[in-house]
Parts: structure tokens; sequence; C-alpha cells
């Protein structure tokens, strides 16, 4: 009964990345759709959360599998995703990252966290791995909020 | 020392920062602060190492209570009592760290009844009575003002022999403490003129000093991958507390923690009275038979931790062991076995190594750059207690679990359980209980305006957010099916919002709303 609701799409009003690309992600769960971001943050946060309007950096550039998040080739050994997650975390934790972009810093690394969570998971990641197999087979031309919406399931999907 | 620059700077809230952009080469250093149920240390980062700081008696480890017995309370830190018994006459206080934000129903603060000074409890859910001797009259504290009467002490002992004000902290606080106790302990800060950056779990500032050591004994391993799993045991006079830890390179990467209010001073209680005093020494069959829940509860943290961490035994590198009761050697035998290792690492000092972890994070949540890298650390921080919400009766559903990163967010969906329901209760709670009794209240605020409809069909979303420096927000929203836009503003609460008192505000809302307010999880159809 706990687990009988876990979100299965990506935080419906609070997610700090405004919608990347104007194609809506596929198959995402239609009641909540992206957005639904730029309306609630009309409502609610106004000035006093800029979490809300930030760009991580990291997010601006073309969406991400969970091995460009981690910055390492398909291929990686469990010591090579380890290691890169260290890396990572020296340089996009909070506490690292400097006051002026705590909040999305934040987001970035709990991006990297979920990547590595399915990575360094032998399982998670063969199963990670299928999945990302089929699915790009048949979408890689032209559309470019695959990987988005991918990455994205995942990230609020899996462990943290 | 820019002895001015920091007058100046103590005066308002806004300095820090400019504090920071006047004298980027003189940043306050924050000290690091280890309260103990029995015994305190301060610590600071001298430009090269840690420090402990020593009072006037030559001491590195000061005894935690304050007296009540003059006009002006005093506390141990300068005050040096005639004799032991002077703790028992009833005007010293002790023991606050055990008492502090608990409320007359903790099994704990029943715990502490039989302590030479007062401590009522009424069974309300309010905060428990405390008061001192004085002149044959009770003159009644809190553990608050105890421990910031303390703490006033050890910032002025710190400013003499620093020769600097000192206003930043770095505390460690035991895992099992909730979120309300960790506001109590900024209160306590707060009126002792010191400012917290930090709260660390005490395993945790243990494991930044071994990230330190591991860094420097092995330079070569920043991202080589060579990462060591360590077990760290810390049981001290009121708490013990794990943690496992992965390291490399000087990032600490917490993977689980587990805690519990058991410790040195129930294992006294247990040894005084089942072993009457006259007798001769009591043997060790007899300690550890009457002993024998404290060992056990040592026993199950630890397995439950190395459950959590998804650790099997055989990859343990290092089991380490801190704390007063960490000499006992039943105790040691416990996580030795537990751990299948024959050998404790021997590279910390198990009464020093909390205040040097706190006193290194202090140097690096100040951004102090060492030229020889020994500041070059990390801690990634795990969620010690779930925190969840009042729903489907009286469950606590966790919305993070424990041993979540942080930062962490996420979020769960409820609806309501009456048709035409237009309010819905959001009661947060921290803790591992399976029903909200057996956890910690943090607060609770109302969400209005739910437009009418059959129960069930109204989405309320609770979403909760911890960031890097622990603060919890819980954010509400209200959607409907088919809508994509929530149906009102979005509320985001901070938490904790409860004063004193929880326990019994808890059961006025069941009194004064019952189930009408009520919501549970929402089963989506696939």
């Amino acid at each position: 009964m706990l687990s009988s609701s876990p979100t299965s799409f990506a935080h419906p009003f609070l997610s700090s990345s405004p919608p990347l690309s104007p194609i809506s992600p596929p198959s995402r769960t239609a009641r909540i759709s992206p957005p639904l971001v730029s309306a609630s943050c009309s409502y609610t946060c106004a000035e006093d959360s800029p979490r809300l309007h930030q760009i991580p950096r990291r997010l601006t550039t073309a969406p991400a599998s969970l091995y460009e998040i981690l910055e390492v080739p398909l291929g990686a050994t469990s010591q090579d995703i380890k290691s890169a997650y260290r890396r990572l975390a020296r340089i996009c934790h909070p506490d690292v990252a400097g006051t002026d972009r705590t909040s999305s810093s934040a987001d970035e690394f709990m991006k990297i966290h979920a990547a590595y969570c399915t990575l360094s998971d032998p399982e998670k990641r063969s199963v990670y791995d299928r999945r990302m197999l089929r699915r790009s087979r048949p979408l890689t031309v032209g559309t470019s909020g695959l990987g988005s919406y991918v990455g994205r399931n995942w990230e609020t999907d899996q462990c943290w | 020392m820019a002895e001015q620059e920091y007058t100046v700077a103590s005066d308002s809230e806004n300095t820090a920062e400019e504090k920071s952009s006047s004298s980027p080469s003189l940043p306050e250093i924050a000290v690091g602060i280890d309260i103990g149920t029995s015994q305190c240390s301060i610590a600071v980062w001298n430009g090269s190492q840690v420090h402990i700081l020593r009072n006037t008696r030559n001491q590195k480890l000061i005894k935690s209570f304050v007296t009540f017995k003059d006009e002006v309370p005093a506390g141990g830190v300068s005050n040096q009592l005639a004799h032991e018994q002077e703790m028992l006459t009833g005007a010293a206080i002790f023991n606050m760290k055990r008492l502090i934000g608990r409320v007359d129903t903790d099994p704990v603060v029943h715990a502490s009844k039989n302590l030479p000074f007062l401590v009522q409890t009424l069974d309300i859910g309010v905060r428990p009575f405390i008061a001192a001797l004085v002149n044959n009259a009770w003159r009644s504290t809190t553990p608050e003002e105890v421990l910031a009467i303390f703490l006033v002490e050890l910032r002025l002992m710190a400013e003499a022999q620093l020769k600097r004000p000192v206003r930043n902290v770095v505390l460690t606080v035991p895992v099992s403490f909730s979120r309300f106790q960790l506001t109590r302990i900024e209160r306590a800060c707060a009126m002792a003129g010191l400012h917290v950056l930090r709260l660390m779990p005490e395993p945790t500032a243990i494991a930044l000093l071994y990230a330190q050591q591991q860094q420097m004994t092995t330079h070569d391993n920043m991202g080589s991958g060579s990462e060591r799993l360590a077990v760290i045991f810390n049981m001290g006079a009121g708490y013990c507390d794990v943690a496992v830890t992965a390291t490399a390179g000087g990032v600490s990467q917490i993977k689980a923690l587990a805690g519990s209010p058991i410790g040195g001073e129930d294992i006294l209680q247990n040894t005084m009275r089942h072993i009457a005093p006259p007798n001769e020494e009591a043997s060790g069959l007899e300690f550890e038979e009457v002993n024998r829940k404290v060992f056990e509860e040592c026993e199950r943290l630890v397995v439950q931790c190395l459950r959590d961490a998804r650790v099997e035994v055989g990859d343990i590198d290092d089991v380490i062991m801190v704390g007063g009761c960490s000499y006992i050697p039943k105790v040691r035998t416990i996580i030795k076995n537990v751990c299948k290792k024959d050998e404790i690492y021997k590279g910390v000092n198990p009464l020093e190594a909390a205040v040097r972890g706190a006193a290194l994070e202090g140097a690096v949540t100040s951004g102090i750059h060492d030229p020889f890298g020994s500041l070059d650390l990390l801690t990634i921080q795990a969620t010690p207690l779930a925190v969840g919400v009042r729903a489907n009766g009286n469950k606590f559903i966790p919305v993070i679990p424990r041993n979540t990163m942080v930062p962490a967010r996420k979020d769960l969906f409820f609806t309501t359980v009456q048709d035409n329901q237009k309010e819905a209760l959001i009661i947060i709670y921290e803790g591992e209980g399976e029903t909200v009794e057996e956890n910690h209240l943090l607060g609770y605020f109302k969400i209005v305006g739910i437009p009418p409809a059959p129960k069930g069909v109204p989405e309320i979303n609770v979403c909760m957010d911890i960031d890097a420096s622990n603060a919890l927000r819980v954010f509400a929203a209200v959607l409907m099916p088919g809508s994509s836009t929530p149906v009102v503003p979005v509320i985001e609460v901070r938490m904790p919002t409860v004063d004193d008192g929880h326990g019994w505000c808890a059961q006025a809302l069941n009194v004064k709303y019952g189930a009408t307010l009520d919501l549970i999880t929402l089963q989506r159809k696939m």
C-alpha cells in the first residue's frame, strides 16, 4: 500500500527545469504535461523561489542519457562509473558549487546521483540498457524529446 | 587578525556576505562542537590541522552540566565542582542532550526521572517540567536554556583562546534526532550567540575525518575508483549511531545511517538497578545479562545499517569504533562479529574523532582552502529518518524514505476520503514507525478549495524537498483528472512548524476534525 502510487513521471509542478523542447515527451502521463510547470510558476513561486526560474547549466544542452549525464562511455566499467560519480560530485554537489547556484546544482546533482544509482547497480543497468536500446531504434530520427523523456522518467522512477 | 571587521560583522544578519566579499582572505573559520550527553569538546582548524581547545583545567573533554547554585547559573566549562557529590544535590542539570526536544510521553524522558534534578511528566505530549533545586525551591528551566548557558561558556572560552569572536559553528548530533530536536539545538545556539552552519549526524563527522585520513595516505586514488567501505559505530553516554560510508578521493558518501537513544547512561542505570552496590563486583556475565537489550540494540543497528547500505559483510574494509562505550569489550565483540572483522581501525581517537570531524567540516563549509589538499573534502549525506505524511487512517506514509541521498526531492499522490471534501489536512511526521504515533510530528497545514467531487477523484500531490543544508520544504497541490493545472495555488511550507506541545497538537486535531479532512494514497489506474 505504501508504494501504491509512486510517481511515474517527472515532478509535475516543481520541476525547476522548464520544458526543454516544444515537443511534448511522447508517452508521459497525459494528465500532467510540461506546460504545467510554467502555469504553476505564475501561481506560486513568484520572486522568492528563484529555483523555479533557473535553468541548470548542464540541462540546457541536449537531453542526455544516463551515460551522458555521468560523462562515461556506454561500455564503462563499474569502477569508471564510481570515479565519474565522485568527480562530478566534486563539481556539482551544492556544497562545492558555490552559493550563487545552490538550487540548480541540487537538481543537477540529483540527476547525477540517480544516473549513478541505476548504472552502478548491474541489474538496473541492464534493464536500462535494454530499454534504451528498444526505445532509441525506431525513434532516433527527428525526436529531440526522446532522450529527455527517458532520462527524466528514470530519474524519478529510480532509487533515491 | 582583523578584529575590527568581525566585531562589525556580528552585528547584523546580512553582513555575512559583505564580510566574505570584503575580506576573502580572512573568512571566519567555523568551530566544531561535539555536544555529548556527558562531555563536550570544541575544536577548530588552525590553518594546518585540527586543534582541540582545552579549558582552564587543561581538559579537552569538558563535563556537560550547568549548576543553578548561585544567582547566575554556571556551566561546566569554567565551574569547578567541589566534588562529584555536587552533581547529585539537584542543583546541577545534566543529560540535556537526552532531554532536548522531547515531550513528556517520550520513554527517554521517563527514563530520566530518577536523575537528581526534577524531571516531571504529565504524559499529555507537552515539554516535561525540568527544574533545579536552588535554596530549597525548584527553579524551572529547559534543556535549551541549559545548553545555551553551557554553549556561551564554550564560546567565551574559545574566543579567549582564538583571540577573535566566534560565531559560526558546526555541531554534531545523534542520528536519531528528529528535525524538531534539531530546531531546539539551533535555538540553544542562537540563545548562545552562535550561528549553526551545519548539524552533522555524529558518524558522518567521523566519516569525514576518515575520508581525510584516507586521502592523505593514498595520494593517487583521486578518481581511480579504489573506494573503501567503512562501518562507523559511535556509542556515547546517551546515543548509539551507526553509519556505512564509501570513501575515495576525499569524497565520503554516506550509504546508510541508523541510530537509537541508547548509551552508557542506560548501561549504568541497568547495572546500578540490578546489581546491588554493597555486593562484590558484578561478574562479567551478570553485567552482560542486565544489559542484554542494550547490546541487542547495538547489533540490530549495525545489521540494519549494512542492509540499508546494501553492503556485503565481506566488502567492509574498516570498522571504526568511537565514543565512550566503544571501550566496552562486549560491545567490541558484538561489532567485530557482525562485521566479521578481527581488527578495529586504529587511526582515530575514540573520544576525539567526532569533534575533529566537526572542525574539518567547519573549515570546509567556511570555504577554507589548504595548500596540501587536506581540506579537499566532501560529504554526500543521507537522510537518517524518513519524512512523510499521515494518510490511510493513522498510517505514516513516507514520502522521502530514510537513507535517501541529500539533496532529495520526491512526491506522492493522495486523494480525498469524503464526497465533496473541500479541505485536507497535511500532517507531516518523521521517523520509522508504521503508525503516526510512533513518529515525530513536524507540523501540519491545510489545503483548502478542493473542488466538489466524489471521494477518490481529486489528486493531491505532496512533494518534499530537502536541500543540501538539510532544510525541508513541503509542497502540496490539488489537481483534477483531465486538468494539468493546479486548481488552487500550490502551498509551500518550510518544516518543522511545530513549537512546543506537539503531541498535544496531534490529539487536538484529531478531536476537532476526526477523519473529515483525511487523505488516502491514490490508487492509479494503469
